[in-house]
């Protein structure tokens, strides 16, 4: 099952984004535990793009894909804006006090914590981040459970 | 996202329901530095309810952050409740959960919020 589609990056758009993966899941059948980790890995990635990737006068466009196999859901997430590796950032501060903490990188780190995998590519004029994890449908047996 | 503020005594209650994320963030922001300014300085406390919220991104972590910072600057205790478990996630994974209280339910934060009389 595999589900793409393609916006300008602007904030404003986040809306149809996440909208689009909870269609996706819901028909799916995917528990909203399982569908939640995308949508924050969604809602960071492309805020990143909308923040960093449109240079001046030009609005960068994002396509997203989705696709679910037997075990894992894949999202993808490419912008033909300037090259940007955001996995290339460093990682925030976790332990640092109230008064000294930031927020930039956070997104970017808790893709990385959310996701069983992530990987950044630079193919052509185009940047593509893909993340997956394993999934669980809910019309499965949870793992773990011994029927009888 | 929607959010109620209620007062009780000297704790300002603020209940947050539905999905923090960049796009919610501004106008929560702005209900929190309200609250704030309106809750009554030292010895006054600010409980945020996350029993009805159901998605924090970091842009949404970042009010959190910055309600922390206004509230300690005037002179107000702070502490967030109820938090589901993939809000109470984005807490841990950020260190959040170390640097600001969070309490398991809304009777535990307020009976924190205020020191009992002696």
């Amino acid at each position: 099952m595999e589900s793409r589609t393609s916006v300008p990056g602007e904030a404003a758009q986040l809306q149809a984004l996440t909208q689009f993966l909870q269609d996706f899941c819901a028909t799916a059948k995917l528990p909203p535990a399982t569908t939640l980790p995308f949508e924050i890995a969604l809602e960071e990635i492309f805020m990143n793009v909308v923040m960093h990737g449109s240079p001046a006068g030009r609005l960068a466009q994002v396509e997203v894909s989705l696709a679910l196999s037997d075990d894992d859901l894949t999202l993808a997430v490419e912008d033909d804006g300037p090259a940007f590796d955001p996995l290339a950032l460093p990682a925030p501060d976790v332990s640092a006090p109230l008064e000294a903490r930031r927020i930039g990188g956070l997104g970017v780190y808790f893709v990385r914590q959310m996701m069983d995998a992530v990987s950044y590519a630079r193919t052509g004029p185009r940047n593509q981040l893909r993340m997956s994890k394993r999934v669980t449908r809910s019309d499965a047996a949870p793992a773990g459970t011994n029927p009888g | 996202m929607n959010t109620r503020i209620e007062k009780l005594g000297l704790v300002t209650l603020v209940i947050a329901q539905g999905r923090l994320d960049f796009s919610a963030a501004a106008a929560f922001q702005a209900q929190i530095e309200q609250a704030v300014a309106a809750a009554g300085g030292a010895g006054a406390a600010m409980v945020i309810d996350c029993a009805g919220l159901e998605y924090v991104s970091s842009a949404g972590l970042r009010v959190f952050l910055l309600a922390a910072r206004s509230a300690q600057g005037a002179g107000l205790s702070f502490a967030v409740c109820a938090l589901q478990h993939a809000v109470r996630e984005v807490f841990e994974l950020s260190g959040f959960s170390r640097v600001m209280a969070v309490h398991p339910d809304r009777a535990t934060a307020l009976a924190a919020a205020v020191p009992k009389p002696a």
